[in-house]
Formats: structure tokens, sequence, C-alpha cells
């Protein structure tokens, strides 16, 4: 006899996972841990050439991690895997070869999370979940690739690996990472979790088994066990996109934001207040007759009080007082920094205390952030 | 980017932030006095391996 319905009592809890929810059928919001995993927010720029250092380069809240392996540029790229809904992607282009990586290097881009993010992993408690993370790849050199979950928090670290099977060809991956009951994420605004894709590594790193349970002892050896070189040549390409991490023993579809969600996360993190010239900085108030300041409020809370990072140089900005410039030549400080606002301040051409004017960039190469990364 | 010099900012006679140049770059960054800010951090780990911070008092 054919069964005509399925009553709740025929359906397991553990058996309904994200995975088995219909494309388009509601799923839980934010769920995706990574923030800008679509590579659609780059405030900083859409191209950045001789990375050869860590730093955040292009694509928000992705960092870059080299120790002497060679030179790269980054660029947001419109390339990803077709009729996914992506548009764009994070790619790293070796432009300098290293075929010979000393044995304790390392390169890797990757995101650092925040603790307040992790909670509900509840790591460190019994009831501790799996954790999966799926992007698309697509990488000249073919073979395996290594990630690494790296617990700031505890010095903790597990690995999963991926293949890529077909050279510059969009592939996806999913890895499983298990449960972790040892050591919780601080409830703070700290770094807590780094995801970490590998692309190179020195035998330091590579010389063991691959460490696919957690370590609560780190050993390198079995951190990037398999690891190919993605930059022992010039022709190589490192492109990836669709990073999600979420809770759970099976990946969901991608969660794509607004856009206007996806930058005010990145906002959190850095904020892109003006590049370029004729742009207004503020109302700009003499302290002193030297000195100008002026109130930026940020748009969205940041993580901490974060600092600005602003080019300087001559006439590189200018206070317009009753008509008459007064450049600003130096460097741009900050005083009474909170997480939503900051004073900023810098020395000027004379006028008197007290007077105010208009305070814009006068140069091409102008440009005020502010940052808060981990 | 490589560190150049890293000097304390004084405003009204108050240390309020710290000054950091860099080798070969027109960018600057000028730093809060926040133990939560990692370039905070990393300021106190640069004066920890026995760099010294430019103080030039109020």
């Amino acid at each position: 006899m054919a069964i005509d319905k399925v009553v709740s009592a025929s359906i397991t809890d553990s058996s309904v996972t994200s995975a088995k929810v219909a494309s388009g059928v509601l799923q839980p919001n934010f769920r995706n841990i990574v923030i800008n995993g679509d590579m659609q927010i780059a405030q900083r720029a859409t191209s950045s050439s001789g990375i050869t250092s860590d730093g955040y380069y292009t694509v928000d809240r992705f960092l870059v991690e080299n120790g002497s392996f060679g030179t790269w540029t980054q660029t947001q790229e419109a390339d990803a895997p077709t009729g996914q809904g992506y548009y764009n992607s994070l790619k790293m282009d070796c432009t300098t070869a290293q075929g010979s990586p000393s044995s304790n290097s390392i390169l890797l881009v990757g995101q650092s999370i925040e603790g307040f993010m992790l909670q509900p992993i509840k790591q460190g408690t019994a009831n501790a979940e799996s954790t999966t993370l799926s992007f698309w790849h697509k990488h000249t050199k073919t073979g395996t690739n290594i990630v690494e979950l790296l617990d700031a928090d505890n010095s903790n670290a597990v690995s999963g690996s991926y293949t890529q099977s077909s050279s510059d060809t969009w592939e996806k991956a999913t890895i499983t990472f298990p449960a972790n009951t040892s050591g919780t994420y601080g409830n703070d605004n700290a770094r807590s979790l780094r995801i970490r894709f590998i692309m190179g590594a020195g035998t330091d790193y590579t010389s063991g088994t691959l460490a696919t349970t957690w370590q609560t002892s780190i050993t390198n050896a079995n951190r990037y066990a398999g690891q190919v070189n993605n930059a022992d040549s010039t022709s190589n390409n490192f492109i990836i996109t669709g990073v999600q991490y979420e809770v759970g023993t099976a990946a969901s579809d991608f969660e794509f934001l607004p856009v206007d969600v996806n930058l005010q996360r990145c906002q959190r993190y850095y904020f892109q207040y003006l590049s370029g010239t004729s742009k207004t900085v503020g109302i700009g108030s003499y302290w002193t007759t030297t000195s100008v300041d002026t109130i930026i409020n940020f748009p969205v809370e940041m993580r901490s009080a974060p600092s600005v990072v602003a080019t300087s140089g001559s006439s590189y900005y200018t206070v317009y007082v009753a008509g008459n410039g007064r450049a600003i030549d130096a460097g741009l400080s900050v005083n009474r920094t909170n997480l939503t606002s900051t004073q900023l301040y810098a020395s000027t051409a004379s006028d008197t205390a007290g007077r105010a004017g208009i305070w814009t960039s006068t140069n091409s190469s102008a440009s005020i952030a502010f940052s808060s990364e981990l | 980017m490589k560190i150049n010099t890293i000097k304390k900012n004084y405003f009204d006679g108050e240390f309020v932030s710290y000054q950091i140049t860099y080798v070969d770059s027109n960018v600057e960054k000028s730093v809060p006095l926040d133990e939560a800010n990692s370039d905070y951090q990393a300021i106190q780990q640069w004066i920890s391996e026995g760099n010294t911070v430019i103080d030039n008092g109020e």
C-alpha cells in the first residue's frame, strides 16, 4: 500500500539539513559567517600589483599573507562560474615565481573572523557543531590545495583539502570540518578564527600527514601536507569566489546579500571615506592658527576604534576659508576616536584660530579611509 | 608596507594617537589608543622587538 502522506514523526530532525532544502525555499538569514564571500565589495581598489608582503589589497575582508613567496597582482575579477549568480571573484596572478620556497614560508589568502560571529558553532561545549566551507575555485595549477581553520583563541587548527582537477576551470569544493568540543571562542570583537586558503607552503608545513581532526597541540608538518605550489610559474592564477562558511555538515545555497547590506558588513572593518580630488572632507575648524580639525561619523559601528589610513603630500588637501585656500601638506591624525566617529586633524597653512572653512581633497592621489581590520 | 617611523601624537597636551609612516610610501596611519585595534597591537609588537617610538612631547 502506497504511503500518501509524510507526517512529522516520519522525518527525524537530523535528516532535515540545509542541503536538502530546495533552492528558493527560505533558509536562515546570515548563515554565512564569511563576509563578502562573493567578492562583490572592493573599497580599496580593484587591482593591486607588486604584492610581496601581508596586507589587504582589493576585495574587502580578504587578507594576503605572503612570506617571501613570489610577487603577485591581486584583482577583483569579473570572472565567475556561469549560471550560479556570481559576478566577481578574487584573483591572485603570479608575476614573479618562487619555485623553491624556504622551509618556513607560507602563501595564502584568508579571512579573519571575530568571536562575536562564531558563537552559533558552540565550540568548546558538548553541543559543538560541525561546520562546512564551500566555495568555487579556478586555479591554473592542478592538484591538491589545503584550507585551514586556525583557532586564534585556543591555538587549535584543523585542515581540509580539495582538488583542482582541470586547469583554469571553475570547480566547486565543499569541506566539512568536525566539531571541536575543546576551547571556546571568546564572545568579543577580537580575532578568534582564521579561514586560510593555502596557496603554497614550505616543507616545515607539508612534510607530515594532513591533520583533518582538530589539533589541540599544533604540529606544523601536518598542517598543509599535500599542498601544491601555486607560485612555481608566472603563468599561474589562483581564483576563488562564493566562499561560504556555515554551521552544519552540508553546504547550503550561497547566501547572496543586497549590495548595500554587503557593503555595510564590510564597513564594520574598513570604510573608504574618499578617494581622488575635489571630494569633501568636512567643515574644517581652526583649533589653533596652524591646526585644522573636523568630525567624521562612520556609516556603521566599527569593530574597534579605527585607524585613519590616508595619503599625504603637497596640497593633497586644502581648507577654503572665506574663499582663500590653506594647503594641508602633512599627514592626517585622529583624536577622540570611538566606534562611531573621530576627530580628524592636520597641520595647515596659517589662519585665525576659531575660523572655519571647507576642507576638501585637492589631489588625485588623495585618499582617506578608516580601518579596524582584524 | 615596511614601517619607517612611529611617533606619538599630542593634542592639547594629551597623548592621543600614534602616527606611522612607511618606507617608500605616501600613506600614513594614525592609530588610536585602543587595545582592540590591530594597528595598535602591531605597534606594541614593534616596540617589544626593540624599536623606539619618537616622542617629541606636547
